[in-house]
């Protein structure tokens, strides 16, 4: 056994990221990792690669306790991580990034280049990988610079090698071509621990799986034992919610979104509509495209393509300025690099997207300013000392409330909200459910993303499903699984 | 302790400024804490502080302008050259304010549209516009055959205040106003403060960093042709003397504010600081070298101060 944890646990505030893992791995396996967002996939890895540090539990490293408590350490030991953001200095060539971290050869104290190059370029086909090395690593394609990271892992007499979601951003001929150096690093003896979303994937390459779930591990079965259906129900509860009793029929059509392409190309083909006083949930696994389709219909992503239509009028070439106009309202999931201005008064933060209705000849009203602000914050409940308080200073629920003071002050008829639950107390979120329903209810469309599945499922009258920067299966959220909802996601 | 803190972060720097005065009038009571001294300090500091209220507004979108100075310097040589040709005096001091305002809207438009570093950009404005001075001048200072007339603005007095610290306190209180007051100065702080949520917030963020840099320059243009107004004669480099102290200033100033961000009052005072050094170690008969090591200690200090009041 290359590599085993014995009753490993990690908490963040109290809560466990990981509970009791006793999770094991052979050398020379290709061993698959699977498990919703959340279900501790991360925090493992993260451990394993001496990033975090655990609070219980061992680390054993062909049978010996190791102490992996720093990303360098792990690397000595043999462990190499290739995320999807990728770690090559972007002017180094690629024989200069296969060689970060180790020291470099010299020849009568100088560095002795040919050499350097000679044991990369033996590495690199000794693997079947065959990329210019003269190249800098930001003249490569996104797989040529994975496989300079694989090189690199190599050279670095890896024995384990993590490969968290490889082909995220590739195409399938690409795909391919990792696939087949994958299995040759596994004849060569190297073990790999592969993470992904992709279940086609899990079953054409792994050998075993373990299952996460919540913070736990759930099983670990022999790939060939299994298949697609029993591994999806293992990794959900099988959930399901109550049913939203809904007050009124959705009415006319408030935005249509149709064949939303991006210009950076994560969202390919995305179509989407939400009516008036509905909740429309949109729920996709991580980095299938669902911040990026809500910023393309914002305007503030540009688009390749797709057209956007609010209220039966075609908006060409949206804007953030016309798309206040035109009543819509962003949440932004990054909310303290997109949502508000931290140094800033809570004042000048909620006035900040209506500051002309509150002014004249570019001069602002401050009373009208002072009392608006006030009502609003009242309103919601906003728990602060003062307007005049600097809005870094709220808690994170008090923060997110601000941030929907914002929108609510230009009176929106359509919310796009990314993740606006993450990162705030249950109150308040429990608070921002019944926000929105009471704006749907007013006659309001609201799309409600986030990546936990059961909050999607709590409060969406349906579900639209995205995967890969493409939309898929429109649910009624009526009696439905959560399982039923990840199928249609893997199907894709 | 805990309430130190909070005076030092509150009012450190005017405190110190207190301090400074403070330590002056007791060395030199006769000369530094004279009616006529402090008249005469608000006219030394009155051009200084014009400039750095342009660097103050392109601080306020969190970029820089390297050009200040070869502007100011090119305002005072078009301008003089102007005088010297025989064009009507008022016209002498309007072109080159509309010359810097298409200068500084294209520094923004090449920050915005390309997204280059505004200190590169202006570092290669600030050469080019050395080059255009040179093409001017041949280098040489413009004194020859200006009117007598060209003088006033620089020179003039209302009874005992120089019209020069007019012109400052009114330029104070507009920008001032401007920042705090006006849907402009709003939009700038939240550039400033958050680009991204700016632009969320529908802001259009590219025609307002222009109007800060076009601001920038028309505000070093008019303090350049204002240095020659005063001394006769457009010197080459009148500017550059200027846009250190000026970022100097601004630096301070922000620690002025309570959030510590750029704003007109703030670099006033800092503004202030430096030139009362000036002026009272001169009167100390300080060498030169000296007041450099004194004040450069003093910038560093007030922004120490502040961080620890931060904490």
């Amino acid at each position: 056994m290359l590599l085993q944890t014995k009753h490993l646990s990690k908490q963040f505030n109290g809560i466990y990221a990981l509970k009791d893992i006793n999770f094991s791995l052979d050398s020379g396996e290709v061993h698959g990792l699977v498990g919703e967002n959340g279900a501790g996939k991360s925090t493992l890895i993260k451990i394993l690669t001496g990033v975090y540090t655990p609070d219980e539990g061992e680390l054993l490293w062909n049978g010996q306790p190791v102490l992996n408590n720093d990303p360098i350490k792990s690397r000595k030991t043999g462990i190499s991580v290739i995320h999807q953001e990728r770690t090559l200095v972007p002017t180094f060539d690629g024989v200069e990034n296969a060689y970060l971290g180790l020291p470099y050869p010299t020849k009568g104290g100088r560095i002795d280049w040919k050499e350097m190059r000679r044991r990369v370029s033996e590495t690199a086909s000794e693997y079947g990988i065959d990329i210019d090395l003269n190249k800098t690593a930001a003249e490569m394609s996104p797989p040529q610079r994975t496989c300079l990271e694989i090189v690199r892992a190599m050279m670095n007499e890896c024995s384990l090698l993590i490969l968290d979601e490889p082909t995220a951003s590739l195409t399938d001929k690409e795909s391919e071509l990792l696939f087949d150096i994958i299995r040759r690093l596994k004849q060569k003896g190297t073990s790999i621990l592969y993470v992904t979303h992709r279940m086609d994937e899990i079953f054409r390459l792994t050998d075993r799986i373990s299952i996460f779930k919540n913070g736990e591990m759930v099983e670990r079965i022999e790939t060939g034992l299994t298949d697609r259906n029993s591994l999806i129900a293992k990794m959900t509860d099988n959930w399901t919610a109550e049913s939203i009793v809904r007050t009124k029929e959705p009415g006319k059509s408030l935005l249509k979104a149709e064949h939303i392409r991006s210009r950076d190309g994560i969202v390919k083909d995305a179509c989407l509509e939400v009516h008036a006083g509905e909740i429309l949930g949109l729920f996709g696994l991580g980095g299938s495209g669902r911040t990026e389709l809500l910023e393309c219909i914002y305007g503030y992503r540009p688009m390749a393509g797709g057209t956007i239509t609010v209220a039966d009028r075609q908006i060409p070439d949206m804007t953030p300025e016309k798309a206040i106009h035109m009543g819509l309202a962003l949440i932004c999931e990054d909310r303290r690099g997109k949502g508000l201005i931290g140094n800033l008064s809570v004042r000048e933060n909620v006035i900040l997207n209506c500051l002309d209705d509150y002014s004249g000849n570019g001069i602002v009203s401050e009373e009208k300013e002072k009392n608006a602000v006030r009502e609003m914050v009242g309103q919601l409940q906003i728990k602060l000392a003062g307007i005049e308080q600097r809005i870094i200073e709220l808690s994170g629920g008090n923060q997110q409330k601000a941030v929907f003071a914002k929108t609510l002050m230009t009176h929106p008829v359509i919310f796009l909200c990314d993740e606006p639950t993450q990162g705030v107390d249950v109150k308040t979120r429990a608070e921002i459910h019944r926000l929105l329903r009471e704006e749907a209810d007013k006659g309001c469309g609201i799309i409600f993303v986030s990546s936990d599945l059961k909050e999607v499922m709590e409060i969406a009258d349906r579900i639209r499903i995205i995967s890969a920067g493409r939309t898929g299966d429109l649910l009624e959220n009526n009696g439905i699984t959560s399982r039923q909802v990840l199928s249609c996601c893997y199907a894709m | 302790m805990n309430k130190l803190k909070k005076v030092l972060q509150a009012y450190g720097t005017i405190l110190a400024l207190i301090m400074i005065v403070i330590v002056f009038s007791i060395l030199r009571p006769k000369s530094f804490f004279t009616l006529r001294n402090f008249i005469n300090i608000s006219r030394q500091i009155s051009l200084m502080v014009i400039i750095s209220i342009g660097a103050t507004l392109v601080m306020s979108i969190n970029e820089f302008d390297l050009s200040i100075g070869s502007m100011a310097s090119l305002g005072g040589v078009i301008s003089a050259l102007m005088a010297v040709a025989g064009v009507p005096l008022s016209l002498c001091f309007i072109c080159p304010v509309l010359i810097s305002l298409i200068i500084g809207w294209v520094n923004g438009w090449i920050v915005a549209r390309f997204s280059v570093l505004s200190f590169i950009t202006t570092l290669g404005m600030r050469t080019v516009l050395s080059g255009v001075i040179y093409r001017l001048t041949g280098g040489a200072t413009v004194f020859q055959d200006i009117p007598k007339g060209y003088s006033w603005l620089g020179t003039f007095r209302i009874g005992q205040i120089p019209l020069l610290s007019v012109i400052m306190v009114v330029f104070v209180i507009l920008f001032d106003y401007v920042m705090r007051h006006t849907v402009l100065g709003r939009r700038l702080y939240a550039i400033g403060g958050n680009e991204e949520t700016a632009k969320i917030s529908g802001i259009r963020v590219p025609f307002y960093k222009n109007i800060a840099f076009a601001l920038c320059a028309m505000l070093s243009c008019i303090t350049g042709m204002l240095i020659a107004s005063r001394v006769g004669s457009a010197n080459t480099t009148a500017g550059e003397g200027y846009f250190l102290s000026s970022y100097a200033a601004v630096f301070i100033g922000c620690t002025v504010s309570k959030k510590g961000i750029p704003n007109v009052i703030g670099t006033l005072v800092g503004c202030a600081i430096l030139g009362i050094l000036t002026n009272g170690l001169t009167m100390l008969q300080m060498p030169t070298y000296m007041q450099d090591i004194i004040t450069g200690a003093i910038i560093i200090i007030a922004v120490i101060i502040q961080k620890i009041g931060k904490r």
